[in-house]
């Protein structure tokens, strides 16, 4: 059967709504999942910057969140990179700071949180929440091991942090992620310089 | 080639007439994602579910696919799957999802999807063309889990992440880099080659 034109055009206009349509309905419906698990991954990321999140199951996340976790003021900021700044409160005492950070990596956007303690002497921790790195090589800064190094860090103004020893300990680059593991360290210390130790107060 | 065997098809596109070794398609992932095995599986079964529901729609609307038109719908159809697919595993399978972000995008580039679907899903009927799509995706999987246990072994040690490294071998960092996945996938197409050339040989 030789087709014409207009059935060609209608063909591709109704293929496109029904396909539109249905994918439409497919993410209307999988959307409180997937919102439910965004905002459990992002309280998780918040809870492991801060070293808090060792041991605990999906479910209790949201509770413990809710008992530790408020807006926090540091160093004048209370908010960066367009996040708001959490802190770590306990019996009225704040603890900690994660602090949002963001920076490019080898492939796209960095984004995360670095943990510092409440007198900016320590890192408490370091997490991603969002990476576009090559999986298998940059995509290994979500491994424990590689952002453990980053707890209990020593911090101290107009001293950028680098790969290598630290006191006592090594901090180790990913092999073969040169780019990622330098694009890791300059989101951290612009973090450092523009927001934990700037002493500009907004 | 109207009635193939349902055997036949799956030893077609797991073995003789692999999609990676003979077609040479989907290279580009399978350079990419092969350092480790995990990656490998999660990705080879995307890429069969989203080939074999692909081929099976495709074939299904076979009859009423303007020919001129047919790659834009095959495209349409595919990127539908793709989307759906993200769109599951950030819903029921957040830690996956997180896992492969960058790489569900990638299924969409797989020159596979469209290959079954031009050479195979537009000529048959609905329930082989599905058989030939999922068995063609699962022959890309067992070329990637090949591939990744040789680069995960020799790379960091490893296997799906379980350390077997006992005799604490220096590991070697080319197979993690994408060049070790250049000499073993052509390794493998080197032999495969050489057997049909082999075969063919002796059939005349």
């Amino acid at each position: 059967m030789k087709r014409g034109h207009v059935y060609t055009f209608l063909f591709m206009v109704v293929i496109t709504a029904v396909l539109v349509f249905a994918l439409a309905a497919a993410y209307e419906g999988f959307k409180p999942s997937i919102q439910r698990n965004k905002q459990l991954q992002e309280q998780r990321a918040v809870l492991s910057a801060l070293g808090l999140d060792e041991g605990l199951k999906d479910n209790q996340i949201a509770a413990v969140y809710e008992e530790k976790i408020k807006p926090g003021k540091l160093n004048g900021f209370e908010e960066a990179y367009g996040m708001p700044i959490l802190a770590h409160i306990e019996n009225g005492e704040t603890l900690a700071y994660a602090v949002p950070i963001e920076g490019s990596g080898l492939w796209g956007a960095l984004r995360g949180y670095l943990g510092v303690n409440a007198d900016r002497t320590q890192t408490t921790g370091l997490v991603f929440t969002y990476q576009n790195e090559t999986p298998g090589l940059g995509g290994r800064i979500d491994e424990d091991w590689f952002k453990n190094q980053f707890r209990g860090l020593p911090i101290t103004p107009n001293t950028l942090m680098a790969y290598g020893s630290v006191e006592d300990k090594d901090i180790d680059a990913i092999t073969g992620a040169t780019q990622t593991s330098s694009a890791v360290m300059r989101t951290i210390n612009k973090s450092l310089t523009e927001i934990v130790f700037s002493e500009e107060v907004k | 080639m109207a009635n193939e065997k349902t055997s036949a098809i799956i030893k077609r596109n797991l073995f003789t007439e692999n999609q990676v070794l003979r077609a040479i398609l989907g290279i580009c992932s399978s350079l990419a994602v092969t350092n480790t095995m995990r990656n490998s599986l999660v990705m080879g079964l995307g890429v069969a579910f989203v080939t074999g529901l692909s081929s099976l729609t495709l074939s299904a609307m076979r009859n009423i696919i303007p020919h001129r038109v047919r790659m834009l719908v095959q495209t349409l159809v595919i990127a539908a799957y793709v989307i759906f697919v993200d769109l599951f595993l950030q819903a029921f399978l957040p830690d996956i999802s997180k896992h492969l972000g960058p790489y569900v995008g990638l299924i969409i580039t797989n020159c596979i999807i469209m290959g079954r679907a031009e050479a195979y899903a537009q000529q048959n009927p609905p329930l082989p063309a599905a058989l030939d799509g999922l068995f063609a995706g699962l022959g890309y999987t067992l070329v990637l889990l090949g591939v990744a246990f040789i680069r995960e072994v020799l790379g960091f040690g490893t296997i799906f992440g379980m350390n077997i490294n006992f005799i604490g071998f220096e590991t070697w960092t080319i197979m993690i880099m994408p060049p070790a996945a250049f000499f073993i996938i052509g390794a493998m197409i080197w032999v495969m080659s050489a057997r049909a050339a082999n075969k063919a040989a002796k059939a005349k």
